[in-house]
């Protein structure tokens, strides 16, 4: 293969990985990775550069049509990037330092992780209010409120609403638990850096359980946050040479068509379907990665 | 916002587009060979990585260089992004969002720096 076919393989991989991701919710990460040290033989360090190359795609894709539809509550964002990216600088610099072996075994397991996340059922989180004022609902969280981050909230305006165009309504929602939220932030961000994935699957449960905030802001919220873990950690990657622009351009390439066609090409497949199928192939995958880390 | 990322995107299609076509154009053996594919999985390509050696590449109108510059200006994205709501809260007198903001900010700076300083 030549680097123009190599390349063309590695942009259409990434046209279905972003296709993919986006539908499912699960960044770019998890296919490049696998894809390029199982298959390719590729150095981890090089496909963990790719893959943060691919997040920030997969961010870009998506987060310019969730903030233009006023989805992404804008402050949480603002705030959990601060513990994201330095989460994610943490990771970076820890990479140089561990071993291989223990970055696919910790990437196996993250994934399996991932796996048996999709495969639980989740409970609708935000029932449709007709608005009620703003005011009254933030008093009721400074009622309930109390421990952890109620407060916090209270004090960063960070309660919002979001027009839910499914359901046609107006959804004011209420923020809790932000001390909480601040510490998986860090957490899921360390993983970034350390991984190469955007770690939506630790991003968007903490801000939908965790933090009680509608499915989908949490979605369009941690799409945004995972650029910027990307953009903090990406840069550690580039200085160390981990980021080799004829592998991360196509990847590029093709994840930023495919994130941004992906839910349109992909409209007609039953979306559980999709789901199995892609946990069966999780699951081998995190198998296989975990047995690279072991043996 | 959304206008920064989506012309970021633009951007950097543009520039990963037009590295490939100068590589293509100005280095066809480099493109099309079998043993600089195998290089690059074995990760033994050299590339360039650090701010000089790229604007130096892409001054010369080398095809990689301006394909590495295009996945900066891809990274950098979501950061103008941030940038651009930064200012935004300080139109609307934000001071403590604008200062998370700017921390932030100042986090993937350091980022950089710290990168630059270990390679």
């Amino acid at each position: 293969m030549s680097i123009v076919e190599l390349s063309l393989v590695l942009c259409g991989i990434s046209i279905l990985a972003g296709a993919l991701g986006s539908l499912l919710g699960l960044g770019g990460g998890f296919v490049i990775v696998p894809v390029l040290t199982l298959v390719f033989h590729l150095d981890i360090r090089l496909a963990i550069g790719t893959s943060i190359v691919a997040v920030a795609a997969t961010s870009c894709a998506g987060a310019a049509r969730n903030v233009t539809e006023s989805i992404t509550n804008l402050r949480v964002a603002t705030f959990l990037a601060l513990a994201t990216t330095m989460g994610a600088l943490t990771g970076a610099l820890l990479a140089g330092v561990f071993d291989a072996r223990f970055l696919f075994a910790l990437f196996g397991i993250v994934l399996a992780a991932s796996g048996a996340q999709m495969v639980r059922k989740r409970p609708v989180r935000a029932v449709p209010v007709t608005t009620p004022a703003l005011e009254t609902v933030g008093v009721a969280a400074g009622l309930e409120g109390g421990a952890g981050g109620g407060g916090l909230a209270d004090r960063l305006a960070l309660h919002s609403a979001y027009f839910d165009e499914a359901e046609g309504l107006h959804v004011p929602y209420v923020v809790a638990n932000t001390g909480l939220g601040l510490g998986l932030m860090y957490l899921a961000g360390t993983l970034s850096g350390l991984l190469g994935i955007g770690s939506g699957v630790l991003k968007v449960p903490a801000m939908d359980l965790a933090m009680h905030m509608p499915m989908k802001v949490s979605s369009a919220t941690s799409n945004l946050l995972i650029g910027l873990t990307a953009a903090a950690s990406a840069l550690v990657y580039f200085a160390r040479g981990d980021i080799d622009p004829l592998i991360a351009g196509p990847v590029a390439l093709g994840i930023l068509l495919g994130a941004s066609q992906g839910s349109r090409w992909l409209a007609s497949i039953s979306s559980d379907r999709l789901r199995v199928l892609f946990v069966s192939v999780l699951a081998v995958v995190a198998v296989q990665m975990i047995w690279k880390g072991i043996g | 916002m959304g206008k920064v990322l989506r012309v970021g995107v633009s951007l950097t299609t543009g520039l990963l587009l037009m590295g490939y076509v100068v590589g293509l154009v100005a280095e066809p053996g480099a493109f099309g060979s079998h043993a600089v594919e195998q290089a690059h999985l074995a990760g033994g390509a050299r590339f360039p990585h650090s701010l000089a050696a790229v604007w130096d590449g892409v001054g010369h109108g080398n095809g990689a260089a301006i394909i590495v510059a295009g996945i900066l200006v891809l990274i950098l994205t979501p950061v103008a992004g941030l940038v651009t709501s930064a200012v935004a809260f300080a139109r609307r007198h934000d001071w403590l969002f604008t200062a998370i903001s700017a921390t932030v900010l100042s986090v993937i700076l350091g980022s950089f720096v710290l990168g630059w300083l270990s390679a």
